[in-house]
């Protein structure tokens, strides 16, 4: 579920817009309008705002790939949560100085308000939590299970 | 004892049982299940309102606010307030290097769209700034009465001294064909609100402009100051908001053009 979050949202930031074929002209069409989106929030200098906003949606989207291969779960688990901990504070940020902006959560055209604040921050982020923590106790589970199964028994000689 | 109990137990064994494949194709129809929800909600949001309009605006001759070439490709249409900070900054800062260049050389027509904000602090002289602007453009002078508003935000949305600026932004015969217009335009005027507009109980000439504008907006929808909707070859892309930067908003230009 966690991993479908990350690569539907990378994928709503990169699809191409209304009526525009799928092309890589197109793409960029469509990170430069995140781009516009992420500048509205008038966080970073419009310097740092364009190449954050045209590897971001990549990086989410193998993020959700690396989730939901479950290799390295602790590892991808702790930076989904540290992500969405990022965007839910950012979008706080832009709420409290009263800006009437694009999420851009899932693509252009979603206002950050209480919907989006209260989706992200009861839904996602705990669901990113439970995933992160229930993969610190398999591990440690199989480290006990490891630990406490019996030595194999020698076969016996023909 | 099944895969679940013997993990709820605490056994060794909870990592056997289904095989990965298994794991891995319900993982996937999970995540498919919530792409195609999140997809449709996205559908959902999509759809617009329609408001119905008066009778006023049904019949209007054009009113020109608007900077540039309407042959352009790319269409570029403005919902602000003349009180709202931002959207002074995106006027200064993003419009008028955009103006300079994009609208000059073609790439680009701008187009302003009044949305008066209703009940918000500081915004009290808005509607009245919407009147005087679009009077402005009745006798050709919208540009230099949009950039004096801007210019001088701070001031009269303290005390209300449109008049003063916008009489100092043109010839004073234009500025009395203006006066002219605007006279008897008693406040309040129009203003906009997410599922409607204000209209006053006195509407003067000018009104129905601003009325034209702010459904306009709510069908966008217009949330905030500003909003704005670019339009490429006919097609309409998702609404923006907030302030952009120019060299952000020229790379974006720039990426259009080029497809």
């Amino acid at each position: 579920m966690l991993a479908a979050i990350f690569i539907f949202a990378a994928y709503a930031k990169m699809k191409p817009q209304p009526g525009m074929p799928w092309t890589m002209a197109s793409v960029r069409t469509s990170l430069a309008m995140f781009a516009m989106g992420v500048d509205s929030y008038q966080m970073l200098p419009p310097s740092v705002v364009a190449p954050f906003a045209h590897w971001l949606p990549p990086l989410e989207l193998i993020l959700g790939l690396w989730l939901l291969s479950g290799i390295g779960l602790r590892l991808s688990s702790i930076f989904s949560t540290l992500a969405i901990m990022a965007f839910i504070a950012a979008m706080f940020s832009a709420y409290r100085r009263g800006l009437t902006i694009s999420c851009g959560c899932f693509g252009p055209g979603e206002q950050i308000g209480p919907k989006t604040l209260i989706r992200d921050t009861l839904l996602f982020l705990p669901l990113s939590l439970a995933v992160t923590i229930g993969s610190f106790r398999m591990r440690r589970d199989q480290t006990e299970c490891a630990q406490s199964e019996p030595a194999a028994e020698p076969q016996p000689a023909k | 004892m099944n895969k679940y109990s013997q993990w709820a137990a605490g056994g060794c064994n909870r990592l056997e049982g289904k095989p990965y494949a298994l794991r891995a194709a319900q993982s996937m129809a999970s995540a498919a299940l919530l792409i195609f929800s999140l997809g449709i909600g996205g559908v959902a949001r999509g759809q617009q309102k329609q408001v119905k309009a008066t009778k006023a605006t049904e019949t209007l001759p054009p009113l020109e606010k608007a900077y540039g070439s309407k042959g352009a490709p790319i269409t570029f249409e403005v919902f602000s307030d003349y009180s709202c900070p931002m959207c002074r900054n995106l006027f200064q800062q993003t419009l008028r290097p955009m103006i300079s260049d994009y609208v000059a050389s073609g790439k680009v027509y701008l187009v302003h769209r009044d949305y008066p904000l209703y009940g918000i602090p500081g915004h009290q002289y808005s509607p009245q700034a919407a009147r005087w602007a679009n009077a402005a453009a009745r006798v050709g002078q919208f540009p230099a009465v949009e950039a004096a508003l801007y210019d001088n935000q701070t001031s009269w949305t303290q005390d209300g001294s449109v008049e003063k600026y916008i009489s100092a932004a043109m010839p004073s015969a234009d500025f009395k064909r203006v006066q002219r217009i605007v006279e008897g335009c008693e406040p309040p005027g129009p203003t906009g609100k997410p599922d409607g507009i204000n209209m006053p109980p006195h509407p003067c000439s000018v009104d129905p402009y601003i009325e034209q504008d702010i459904l306009l907006g709510n069908q966008v929808p217009v949330k905030g100051t500003p909003t704005y909707v670019i339009t490429y070859k006919g097609q309409r892309l998702p609404p923006g908001s907030g302030f952009v930067s120019w060299p952000l908003l020229k790379q974006f230009l720039d990426s259009l053009l080029a497809q």
